[in-house]
């Protein structure tokens, strides 16, 4: 069994110093890694960054984060970056990464993702070139998830983001901003893969529990969506991708 | 108190980098606004509330934002 712990939007800056940290403590007894799925900061500064290396850097377990919209705001993302590397923690963005857990191998593909919304209701690459940018961007850090996530030499797959890859989880949220909240490019590209779970953040308002077209499982981590410092999510080992059991 | 004036107040909330808070819903309510919501520190929640009534002053402000809790989960869930 592997043992995920994941938790988004904690919006660290010197206010929130330690608030996790009891919590965070007893990780290694927990989980086997920690997911961070974007919004670490509260408005993307090298400082707030060094915060959240504070917060939750020399944890025990291996921790692996994406950023999310609040991470780019003050576009000091190479700080932020250098922050949470130097701490230890491993940022994904387009790219994977797998570890070994007792054994079992966790493989991890992140992106931070965008908006355009879901089947019925979403933007099309169509009009002024600032809509089709909006829309071309998704498309192409979609494109990346999916690659990453098939790409991965692993037995249990997962596949971390801060939008939304499915409204299910944005239940609670106004109808009127779900484009701004995720895209089915998203769901798409964790379908293309024998995806284990799918992990988000971004939508406080939200619920937890959704799943793909194609049947994956999709947890909103948001922290004002899960109330406590992380979520836990243990996966038997007879629910790794069936490629990977069989040795394929 | 109109459209208008409840969303500056939805985008001073975000756009103001001392609060940065996208998770507040404005509600109007009789008499004024009601900010609701959930933020990561007692500290924050203050903040709003001196700067919604810093930049509209004469509209009538109740907050009703709590602090997300951040205790260790108490049990995990199983995904068999």
């Amino acid at each position: 069994m592997i043992r995920i712990a994941a938790v988004g939007d904690v919006h660290i800056d010197r206010d929130v110093l330690g608030r996790f940290r009891p919590a965070l403590e007893e990780l290694p007894d927990r989980a086997d890694v920690l997911l961070l799925a974007g919004d670490l900061t509260r408005h993307g500064t090298e400082e707030e960054a060094k915060c959240v290396a504070t917060e939750f850097g020399g944890l025990g377990v291996p921790v692996i984060a994406v950023l999310g919209n609040h991470d780019h705001h003050c576009d000091e993302v190479p700080g932020v970056l250098a922050a949470l590397t130097d701490a230890g923690i491993t940022v994904l963005e387009g790219d994977s990464t797998v570890l070994d857990i007792d054994g079992t191998r966790l493989g991890v593909a992140g992106v931070k993702g965008f908006g355009g919304g879901f089947a019925g209701r979403c933007a099309s690459e169509f009009g002024e070139p600032e809509m089709k940018a909006f829309v071309r961007t998704t498309g192409t850090v979609a494109e990346q998830l999916g690659a990453a996530l098939r790409d991965l030499d692993c037995d249990v797959r997962v596949a971390l983001t801060h939008y939304a890859p499915v409204p299910d989880t944005l239940a609670g949220e106004p109808l009127e901003i779900y484009p701004f909240l995720g895209s089915y490019l998203l769901g798409q590209a964790i379908d293309s893969a024998p995806t284990d779970l799918a992990v988000h953040g971004h939508a406080h308002h939200g619920t937890e529990r959704g799943r793909t077209p194609g049947g994956v499982r999709v947890r909103n981590v948001a922290h004002p969506v899960i109330k406590q410092a992380y979520s836990v999510f243990n996966l038997a080992r007879e629910h790794v991708s069936p490629s990977a059991a069989s040795g394929i | 108190m109109n459209d208008y004036t409840e969303a500056e107040v939805q985008r001073a909330m975000a756009e103001d980098l001392d609060i940065a808070e996208q998770g507040i819903t404005v509600v109007r309510s009789d008499v004024g606004l009601v900010l609701r919501g959930e933020v990561e520190s007692p500290h924050r929640r203050d903040e709003i509330v001196r700067m919604v009534h810093g930049r509209f002053p004469g509209i009538e402000i109740a907050a009703d934002i709590g602090v997300t809790r951040a205790a260790a989960p108490t049990e995990a869930e199983e995904l068999a």
